[in-house]
């Protein structure tokens, strides 16, 4: 009796397996978005991110001093790596114009005294002027006109040490005693694909199955395809079957996303893959199945095809903003970074970047990993209960 | 006079129809009003404070332990350990646990007494862009600040009176004038553009929504007839209480970013409002443009979604145009929220001359052309039967 029970829900699960199969691939709207967007998004983002950094951004210098010193001095800037003196406009006015063309982004004011106070062991004050209006630019002009500055008038003062008779090292010691070396961990350029790719690809994983198990779930109400689930004259299909065949399809094309995303674009963007392969399935496994059994929760209240989409695609910007990745955890109020937990994403996220960028360990993600354990647990009741609601309404009907 | 009626016969048969069905409501009000009010709450802490630091300190005299307070005291970072090895940071740092180490390795003191120049690491997680940037800069301005005290310290003992060692330490100083965001806020720059891309979202859906629900429901005839066959009053009837919610939105939109969070707005006010009305004027005409295409809800619906999606990266405002390929640079000006995001800096942020902005608003006019393109196409959705019923 036990065996004969037991095969028959093995029948009904392969038969929604088979069912659900059958029908995501002969539906080009629910395949655009389970594999298709992945392609399309993950390429689309990392070939606008290809270059990871902006070098050599163009900034105007007016050289009000003209001298052999300022011009030493525009030299040390051009050679930045960030920076590119790409005018020397004669007043601030004509500066500032070029910046309202678009042409450069930031202006760097050389006195005209400059050479004389220099010779004179005076204090020079140089004007510099950042736009703070793209924030990255901003940065990076700021930071390298900043080292900049702090490196000639380091070796202004160690001349001038040197002069009054200091020796090479003890001036060197006298002019700065304690140097700061920073040295950049798991994204040692700075780069911002880098730095964001991984987390939107682990958010778009996440969408795409939510909206797409919402848009079959939506469809099947629409065309009252939940109907087949109930043979006639029978007893109804028991309700564990029902979502366990439909998440291994998802399981199916997930695991063909992310060997196609682990396997082939991660490669070709050359982003960073420090994750040992058995931390990364073990990790993946929950977040996956936590992605399906959401979007079967979900699915379950969609009354037409196009619900899942218009109420899902806006969320995908807040959800990466929640994972922390991008926006500074630090930033999110506590109450709503706890909220966001609900979201398999921003454990996801968080501990994908920690095992694939930075090399982490099973046990050292485990707060990620439970909650996302949690979740898939959480979610697969609620994929049940969902389920089992929609059977009894289509019972109590006929 | 016959036009102006059957548009007004559009207009309020559209209004029935938008009353009657809650994905309109969902559309146009409740799901642009939470999104905003999401992103209001998730940037009001504004900038990220007292990052935690792992100090590992083997000098561990009275002057490391200063500089260790001195890392401490800057407003972004903030002493929450003290380590004994670097495995052991390491680790803290893959938990999630700290942003940065400083290593203060031993011989620190002793070296400073005795005229020799000193190291201090700090090696910080790169992983954020925006968290590193400011534990750069502030463990930096720390380390900076305790060399200076040392320096002029040495110097008093040579006999310098404390002006003249000032005057000889730093013989280059600058001015720092930041230009045009002089608060230097992550979050207004971030929350100036996250609030337009959610509404050319919801412009984008509901556009495609409200016409391809006619085809979907085979009602596209009757709205249609409706117009008295005229297909450029049938749209523009059916997308002006779009047009009216959709600006009253964006008008949101600009009292939340300048009233309540305080952006900055140093330009032209009337300019900037036209903008906005030209922004959600050129999205709905992306959308009217998606559905005639495509002639089918779902299918454009996916299209439109993917494309309103994408704006936010090809906008240039957090990964610069600068640093992308020409042919991506290009790809940027099919979205018209590039020329609104060029606008608000100019506008909003730098006060520019109205001179230098004009031609972004007629670049974002542009997209206005395309639905008039394309209306033989709808004409022919709206009498052909066989492209009504589709999913």
């Amino acid at each position: 009796m036990k065996y004969e029970n037991l095969k028959l829900k093995w029948r009904e699960f392969t038969d929604v397996f088979r069912n659900e199969f059958h029908y995501v691939f002969h539906d080009g709207g629910v395949l655009l978005i389970v594999i298709g967007a992945i392609l399309i998004y993950a390429t689309a983002y990392s070939l606008a991110y290809k270059n990871e950094v902006l070098r050599d951004i163009p900034v105007a210098v007016v050289d009000e001093s003209r001298t052999p010193a300022s011009r030493d001095l525009i030299r040390m800037f051009d050679a930045t790596p960030n920076l590119l003196i790409a005018y020397k406009p004669t007043s601030l006015k004509e500066a500032q114009n070029l910046l309202y063309d678009r042409k450069i982004n930031g202006i760097i004011v050389i006195p005209a005294d400059y050479e004389k106070k220099l010779y004179r062991n005076e204090k020079i004050n140089l004007s510099i002027y950042t736009d703070a209006s793209y924030f990255l630019m901003y940065r990076q002009v700021f930071y390298d006109v900043t080292r900049s500055v702090l490196q000639s008038g380091l070796e202004v003062e160690w001349t001038r040490f040197v002069s009054s008779g200091a020796q090479s090292e003890q001036a060197k010691a006298l002019s700065d005693p304690v140097v700061l070396t920073i040295k950049n961990l798991y994204n040692p350029y700075g780069g911002y694909a880098t730095f964001i790719m991984p987390a939107i690809i682990m958010v778009i994983i996440q969408q795409t199955l939510l909206i797409g198990i919402g848009m079959v779930g939506g469809t099947w109400r629409e065309k009252r395809l939940y109907q087949t689930l109930i043979p006639v004259g029978e007893k109804r299909m028991a309700v564990l079957p029902i979502v366990l065949g439909k998440s291994a399809v998802y399981m199916l094309i997930s695991l063909f996303n992310l060997l196609y995303v682990l396997g082939v674009h991660y490669y070709f963007f050359g982003y960073p893959q420090n994750g040992a392969p058995q931390t990364l399935i073990a990790f993946l496994i929950p977040y996956v199945l936590a992605c399906i059994f959401g979007g079967i929760a979900l699915s379950t209240l969609f009354k037409y095809r196009e619900n899942s989409l218009i109420l899902l695609l806006f969320t995908s910007i807040p959800f990466l903003m929640l994972s922390g990745a991008s926006l500074p955890r630090e930033c999110i109020p506590d109450w709503l970074y706890m909220i966001g937990k609900i979201v398999p994403s921003s454990s996801g996220v968080d501990g994908f970047l920690r095992i694939q960028t930075m090399g982490a360990t099973l046990s050292e993600v485990s707060k990620q990993v439970i909650t996302l354990w949690v979740l898939t647990g959480a979610y697969f009741f609620l994929a049940c209960l969902g389920m089992r609601s929609i059977l009894r309404r289509i019972e109590k009907k006929a | 006079m016959k036009y102006l009626k059957a548009f007004w016969r559009v207009f309020i048969r559209e209004i029935e129809i938008f009353g009657s069905h809650k994905s309109f409501y969902r559309l146009s009000l409740g799901l642009p009003i939470l999104s905003f009010l999401f992103f209001v709450v998730l940037f009001h802490n504004g900038m990220p404070r007292d990052m935690a630091v792992a100090v590992l300190d083997q000098d561990d005299t009275p002057l490391s332990r200063q500089l260790t307070r001195m890392i401490d005291a800057t407003p972004s970072a903030r002493i929450a350990y003290h380590i004994t090895g670097m495995a052991e940071g390491e680790r803290m740092m893959k938990q999630g646990k700290i942003d940065a180490i400083v290593y203060i390795p031993d011989g620190l003191e002793k070296g400073i007494y005795s005229a020799t120049q000193c190291d201090v690491v700090a090696y910080i997680n790169d992983l954020n862009l925006v968290k590193n940037g400011m534990l750069t800069k502030d463990i930096q301005t720390a380390v900076t600040t305790f060399s200076s005290g040392i320096q002029i310290q040495f110097l008093m003992k040579k006999g310098l009176s404390e002006k003249q060692a000032y005057d000889q330490m730093m013989p280059i100083y600058f001015e720092k004038h930041v230009l045009f965001n002089p608060y230097v806020n992550y979050t207004y720059y971030l929350l100036s553009i996250f609030l337009p891309v959610m509404l050319l979202i919801f412009v984008v859906i509901s556009t495609i929504f409200t016409i391809g629900v006619e085809l979907k429901n085979g009602t596209a005839g009757e709205w249609y007839a409706t117009s008295g066959y005229n297909i450029l009053i049938a749209v523009a009837g059916k997308l002006t209480p779009y047009t009216v919610i959709f600006f009253a939105l964006c008008m949101l939109m600009n009292t939340i970013l300048f009233k309540y969070v305080g952006v900055p707005m140093n330009g032209n006010v009337p300019l900037f409002f036209l903008s906005g009305l030209i922004f959600v004027l050129a999205y709905q005409a992306i959308g009217v443009a998606i559905v005639s295409l495509l002639g089918n809800l779902r299918f454009a619906l996916s299209i439109g979604g993917g494309y309103s999606v994408l704006a936010f990266t090809f906008s240039g405002l957090t990964f610069p145009f600068l640093a992308m390929d020409l042919p991506l640079q290009i790809f940027g000006y099919i979205f018209p929220l590039t020329f609104y995001v060029d606008i608000f800096i100019d506008q909003a942020m730098r006060g520019a001359p109205v001179i230098y902005t004009v031609h972004y608003v007629v670049y974002m006019a542009i997209f206005l052309l395309l639905p008039l393109i394309l209306m033989p196409r709808l004409k022919r959705l709206c009498t052909d039967k066989k492209f009504w019923g589709k999913l």
